[in-house]
C-alpha cells in the first residue's frame, strides 16, 4: 500500500453531446504524494480539466465515468454528491481560473470564507469569522480584517484569487487542484500566486495539482508532468527530466508545444516550427495515435496503430513510436 | 536512427465500454418535442388565420351584424348554423370569423407599427447615443409610464371607438416596449468589436445600421412581436369587452364575451366559444414566441 | 520616446497622448460601506497619460503591459474611437486627432486592427465571403467579379480555402480559423500598419504559432508595419523589432528587444521578465520580485506610477515624474534610478519593500 495523496487508474469519462458520444478522457493514471507538485498540460480540448472535475465530482449528471480515483485510499470514482460533498474541502479543493465569476459579487469576500468553513465545520459565527480572518492571512491578504467586509469588485484579480484560495483551504484538505488558476491573472501577479501556493503546500503539506496550457508553468513550479492530448495521456516524465539541463522530450506532440511558445531567448521574427491543423474532433478519433494527423514526423504505424503510454525510461513515460531523437530544442 | 522500442505489445488494447450514454431513442424523443413544439402552434395559428380570413371568402357566411330573428336562439350544429345563433340571429360562427378577423387586424397593425416606429427610434437612440439617445428614451419612459389599458381608454373615448383609433391607442404601448428592446440589444452590439471593425473598414453609419444592427436584432424583435400580439389582443379584447373599443353590432371577440357574460347562467355557450377563440390565440402566439426562442438561441 | 532620425518619415507618430474615460461605481450591490478606494468616489480614469512614441515603415513595435496598462485603450485611441483627450496621432503625415467623419474614414483606411477576440470582431449573421468583402465593398475596389477574385486572393493569403470556408458563418469556423478570416478582412485594403490587440491571446498555443507565422509572412509578402500588444512579453519580444513597457498609463521603458531584454534599465521591466516562469534547461524558477498589488487606476500614485511597488522607489520618486532618457542606443528609460545605476541609498517611500538587493545587470 503506497502512501500517495492521490492514485489515479484508468480513468474514463465520457459524454453526450448532439447524439454523439465524446471521449473526453480516455484512460489515464497518475499520483500525486503529499507534498509534491503534479502538472497537468493541455490545449484546449485535452481533457485535462474534465478529469480532475470527475475526481472532485463536479461533472454534470449523464456522465459516464469509469476507471477509479483512490484519494488516501478511499475510492472516490462512484461515490454519491452527498458522500463526495464529505471529502470536498476537508481532502481535495479546487481553485478555478476565473476568480471574477467564481465568486459572489453580492456577498462580503469574508463571508464568503465563513461559508466555506461552516460547510463543513460546526462552528460558531465567532470562531468562523476568526478562523476566516487566519486564513485570509495565510494567503498574505494585507489587513485581513478590514478585507474581510470588502466585496469581491473592490479586489483586484490577484486579491481575488487569493480568496479563492482562502475558501479552498478552509478545511486544510490534503489535496489542492488549481484549474488554471493563474491563467486570467498577469504574469506578475501569477508569480506572486504560484509562489503563495507552493508555500502554503510546504506548511500544508498539501499535494498540488497545476492544469495548465502552459508549459512554462509546469517547467518552474512542478515536480512532476503529464501532458495530454485528445483525452489521453502522451507524455508522463518528472519535470527535471523534460526541462532540464539535458532535459529529453520524447512525444511529439510536447515538442511541439515547446517549439510553439515564444522563447525570450529566440531572436525576433524567427518563423516558429509550425503544426498545421486543428485539435482532433473528440467524437471523431483518427485510428492510431491521435496526433498523427498533424505530426510532421508521422509514418504509416502511427496512423494505423495507436501507441500505448509505455515507460520507456526510468520514471519517464511516453506514448510515440517515432520518439524525438535529442529532446534539447535548437 | 530511431530507438528500437522493446517488443512489447504496445497497441493499446480497446476500451471497455462505458455505460450507454447515447439513447438514441430518447434523442428521437427530444427533437420530436421541439418540432412539435414549433410546428403545433403554428400550424393552429395557420388555421385559425385562413379561417378568419379565408374561408369568408370561399364559402358565404351570414353577416355577423344582421341576424334573421325568425332564427334566433338556435342550439349548437343546428343546420345552417354550425354554432348556433344568439338573441339576434346573428351567427355565432360568423361572430367568432369576423370577430377574429379585427382581432388580428388590429394586433399585427399595432405590431408593424410599433416595430417601424418603435425599432426606429430604439435603434437610432442605441446607435447614435448622446442627446438623442436621452430624448428618446425619455419619451419612451413616459409612454411606458402610463398603464396601457388607461390610455387606450382615454384615447379611444377622445376620439371615438372605431378600428383605426384602436389601432392609434394601441400603438401608444407597442411602441415603446419594442423601442426599448431595439434600443437595448443596439446597445449591447455597439460594444462588440465586429461594429468598430465595419466602421474601420469604411462602412457607413447608416449601412452599419441595415447591414449590421437589424439582422441581429431580428430574433429577438420577431419573438418579441409575436408574444406581443398576443398581448395587443387581449388588451383590445378587453376595450371591446369593457364598452369603449369594437361596438356591437360589429364582431369582436371582446364584446361578444361582453355580451355572453350577461346570459353566462342559462346560455353558456355565448361566453365558453369566444374566450376559448381567445385561449387558444394567445396560447399559440405564446408557445410559438418561445419556440422561436429556443430555436434561434435568443435569450 | 521617438525612434532617432533616420532620414526617413515615420509612418506613425504619437505625441503626449493622453486618453480618459469616466468610470460609474461599477459592481457590487452598492450597499457595501467600505468605499473602492478611500476617499475617492468614482470618477475618471486617465488610462493613458502622455505617450509618445514613433513607429518606421516596416517596423514592428510590441507594447507590453499588464492589466490597467492602458494598452488597448491606447490602441482604440490611435483609430480615433473614441478620440483621444489630447495628443496627436499622425498617420502618414496627417494628424488623425482633428479629422472627422468621411476624412478621418479616408485617412485611416491604411491603418487596420486585428482584435482580441476572433469572434467578436465579425458579424455573426453575415458570411465569411462578405465579411471579407466589405472593406472593399466600401471602399469601392472594383465590380463585382473583381471583388470576388480578391477575396478568394485574400482568403488563400491567410491559409484558407475559398472552397471550403467562403460561405461559412463565423460559428461554424474555429477561432483560429476565425481569426484569420479577421486577418484576412484587415489586409484586404492594403494597409500600411496593423495594430493586433492580443490578437492570438485567446488561441492555444499550437494554434498561436500559426496565426504569429502568418503574421511573419504577411510582414515579408506586403511590407506590413505592426503595431502588437500583449500582456506577454516573451510574445511581444518575438514579433517586435522594438518593445515598450507600459505600467499605468505611460511608457516605462522602449528600445530593441534584445536590449530591452539583455539590459532592462526600468525595474518594472526587470520584474517582468523574473516572473515569467520559463522552459529553458537550466532556467531559474520565476520568482515576483515586486510585491502588493497593482494601484487603482483611478488614483494612480504622483510622481512615478511604478514606485509603490518599486524597491528602489525613494522620495524622488514621489514628487518628480521621471522623463524618459536614452541610456543606450535606441533604448529609453523614464526612471530616477535605472537599473544601469547603482541602487540610491535611502529607499524611504512606506509602501516600498524593505529589499536590500539590487538587480544587477547581467552581461
Amino acid at each position: 500500500m503506497s502512501d500517495a495523496l492521490l492514485e489515479v487508474e484508468d480513468l474514463r469519462v465520457a459524454f453526450a453531446v448532439g447524439g454523439r458520444e465524446i471521449r473526453a478522457v480516455d484512460g489515464i493514471g497518475y499520483t500525486v504524494e503529499p507534498g509534491r507538485t503534479l502538472a497537468i498540460i493541455g490545449e484546449s480540448g485535452s481533457g485535462k480539466t474534465v478529469g480532475c472535475r470527475a475526481i472532485m465530482g463536479l461533472l454534470p449528471t449523464g456522465t459516464a465515468i469509469s476507471g477509479s480515483a483512490r484519494l488516501r485510499g478511499t475510492e472516490m470514482i462512484g461515490l454519491s454528491d452527498s458522500e463526495l460533498r464529505k471529502h470536498r474541502g476537508q481532502d481535495m479543493a479546487m481553485v478555478f481560473q476565473d476568480p471574477a465569476r467564481s465568486l459572489n459579487p453580492t456577498m462580503r469576500v469574508g463571508v464568503q470564507v465563513t461559508e466555506a468553513i461552516q460547510t463543513h465545520r460546526k462552528v460558531s459565527k465567532k470562531e468562523a469569522y476568526d478562523q476566516a480572518v487566519e486564513l485570509l492571512r495565510l494567503v498574505r491578504i494585507p489587513v485581513p480584517d478590514r478585507r474581510f467586509h470588502e466585496y469581491p469588485h473592490q479586489l483586484s484579480g490577484g486579491m481575488r484569487q487569493r480568496i479563492m484560495i482562502a475558501m479552498a483551504l478552509a478545511c486544510r484538505p490534503k489535496l489542492l487542484i488549481a484549474d488554471e488558476a493563474t491563467t486570467a491573472l498577469d504574469v506578475t501577479t501569477q508569480a506572486q500566486i504560484m509562489e503563495l501556493m507552493l508555500e502554503l503546500q510546504q506548511e500544508l503539506d498539501m499535494g498540488l495539482i497545476l492544469i495548465s496550457h502552459d508549459l512554462g508553468l509546469a517547467a518552474s513550479y512542478a515536480d512532476d508532468v503529464v501532458v495530454m492530448y485528445a483525452g489521453k495521456i502522451v507524455e508522463q516524465a518528472p519535470a527535471k527530466t523534460l526541462f532540464g539541463t539535458g532535459g529529453t522530450v520524447k512525444m511529439r506532440y510536447t515538442r511541439a508545444l515547446l517549439d510553439a511558445i515564444p522563447h525570450l531567448e529566440r531572436p525576433a521574427h524567427t518563423q516558429l516550427p509550425v503544426v498545421s491543423g486543428r485539435p482532433p474532433d473528440p467524437a471523431n478519433l483518427p485510428p492510431g495515435c491521435s496526433f498523427a494527423p498533424r505530426c510532421p514526423s508521422a509514418a504509416d504505424d502511427c496512423r494505423q496503430t495507436m501507441p500505448a503510454l509505455v515507460e520507456h525510461a526510468a520514471g519517464h513515460r511516453w506514448a510515440c513510436w517515432h520518439p524525438c531523437e535529442n529532446g534539447v530544442h535548437a | 536512427m530511431a530507438a528500437q522500442l522493446p517488443n512489447v505489445q504496445l497497441a493499446t488494447p480497446a476500451p471497455p465500454p462505458l455505460p450507454s450514454l447515447v439513447n438514441a431513442r430518447r434523442l428521437r424523443n427530444q427533437r420530436l418535442s421541439r418540432a412539435l413544439r414549433l410546428w403545433v402552434p403554428a400550424g393552429i395559428l395557420i388555421f385559425i388565420l385562413a379561417l378568419c380570413f379565408l374561408w369568408p371568402l370561399v364559402y358565404k357566411l351570414p353577416s355577423p351584424t344582421n341576424g334573421n330573428i325568425l332564427y334566433n336562439n338556435e342550439p349548437p350544429f343546428s343546420p345552417g348554423h354550425l354554432l348556433g345563433t344568439n338573441v339576434q340571429g346573428v351567427d355565432e360562427f360568423s361572430d367568432i370569423v369576423y370577430g377574429g378577423q379585427v382581432s388580428f387586424e388590429i394586433s399585427v397593425a399595432v405590431t408593424l407599427i410599433g416595430i417601424a416606429i418603435g425599432c426606429t427610434l430604439g435603434v437610432t437612440a442605441g446607435y447614435l447615443g448622446g442627446w438623442l439617445d436621452a430624448v428618446i428614451s425619455r419619451i419612451f419612459d413616459i409612454l411606458i409610464a402610463f398603464p396601457a389599458l388607461v390610455l387606450a381608454l382615454v384615447i379611444s373615448v377622445g376620439l371615438g371607438p372605431s378600428e383605426p383609433h384602436l389601432i392609434l391607442a394601441l400603438s401608444v404601448f407597442g411602441i415603446p416596449t419594442l423601442g426599448r428592446v431595439s434600443r437595448a440589444i443596439t446597445l449591447s452590439l455597439r460594444s462588440l468589436p465586429f461594429m468598430t471593425a465595419a466602421r474601420l473598414a469604411g462602412t457607413s453609419r447608416w449601412r452599419v445600421i441595415v447591414r449590421h444592427i437589424l439582422p441581429n436584432i431580428m430574433p429577438v424583435i420577431v419573438t418579441f412581436s409575436l408574444l406581443g400580439i398576443g398581448i395587443i389582443i387581449i388588451l383590445e379584447g378587453a376595450l371591446d369587452f369593457l364598452g369603449y373599443g369594437i361596438q356591437a353590432p360589429e364582431a369582436s371577440w371582446g364584446n361578444m364575451i361582453a355580451a355572453g357574460q350577461q346570459i353566462m347562467t342559462a346560455q353558456p355557450e355565448f361566453i365558453i366559444i369566444p374566450s376559448i377563440a381567445l385561449l387558444i390565440t394567445v396560447v399559440s402566439l405564446n408557445m410559438l414566441g418561445d419556440a422561436l426562442r429556443e430555436r434561434w438561441g435568443v435569450v | 520616446m521617438s525612434a532617432e532620425a533616420t532620414g526617413k518619415e515615420p509612418l506613425l507618430s504619437v505625441r503626449d497622448l493622453v486618453q480618459e474615460f469616466t468610470v460609474r461605481h461599477s459592481g457590487g450591490t452598492g450597499l457595501g460601506r467600505v468605499p473602492s478606494t478611500p476617499g475617492v468616489k468614482a470618477g475618471v480614469v486617465q488610462a493613458v497619460s502622455g505617450v509618445s512614441f514613433d513607429i518606421m515603415p516596416g517596423e514592428t513595435l510590441g507594447i507590453v503591459g499588464e492589466t490597467g496598462s492602458g494598452k488597448s485603450t491606447l490602441a482604440r485611441s490611435l483609430l480615433q474611437a473614441p478620440p483621444p483627450k489630447s495628443g496627436s496621432v499622425s498617420f502618414r503625415g496627417t494628424d488623425l486627432t482633428t479629422l472627422r467623419g468621411r476624412k478621418l474614414l479616408e485617412a485611416r483606411r491604411h491603418m487596420q486592427f486585428v482584435w482580441q477576440d476572433p469572434f467578436g470582431s465579425l458579424d455573426p449573421k453575415w458570411r465569411v465571403r462578405s465579411i471579407v468583402d466589405e472593406p472593399l465593398l466600401a471602399y469601392h475596389e472594383g465590380d463585382r467579379s473583381a471583388r470576388h477574385k480578391r477575396v478568394d486572393e485574400l482568403l488563400d493569403l491567410v491559409g484558407l480555402d475559398p472552397e471550403r470556408y467562403a460561405k461559412r458563418h463565423p460559428r461554424e469556423l474555429s477561432g483560429g480559423q476565425a481569426q484569420r478570416v479577421a486577418i484576412a478582412r484587415a489586409v484586404a485594403l492594403n494597409p500600411s500598419l496593423l495594430i493586433c490587440d492580443e490578437a492570438v491571446s485567446s488561441l492555444d498555443v499550437l494554434i498561436q504559432a500559426q496565426v504569429l507565422n502568418l503574421f511573419e509572412r504577411l510582414r515579408h509578402e506586403l511590407g506590413l508595419s505592426y503595431l502588437f500588444i500583449a500582456h506577454d512579453l516573451a510574445l511581444v519580444k518575438q514579433v517586435s523589432d522594438r518593445v515598450a513597457v507600459m505600467y499605468l498609463g505611460r511608457f516605462c521603458e522602449v528600445g530593441p528587444g534584445e536590449s530591452v531584454y539583455r539590459k532592462p534599465l526600468h525595474p518594472y521591466t526587470s520584474a517582468l521578465l523574473d516572473s515569467i516562469p520559463s522552459t529553458e534547461p537550466g532556467a531559474s524558477r520565476a520568482t515576483a520580485t515586486i510585491k502588493g498589488e497593482p494601484p487603482s487606476p483611478i488614483n494612480p500614485p504622483s510622481g512615478c506610477r511604478f514606485r509603490t511597488r518599486c524597491p528602489r522607489a525613494t522620495e524622488l520618486c514621489a514628487e518628480q515624474v521621471p522623463m524618459p532618457r536614452e541610456l543606450a542606443p535606441g533604448h529609453l528609460v523614464a526612471c530616477h534610478f535605472p537599473l544601469s545605476e547603482p541602487a540610491p541609498v535611502a529607499s524611504a517611500t512606506a509602501s516600498a519593500p524593505a529589499t536590500q538587493s539590487t538587480k544587477v545587470v547581467s552581461s
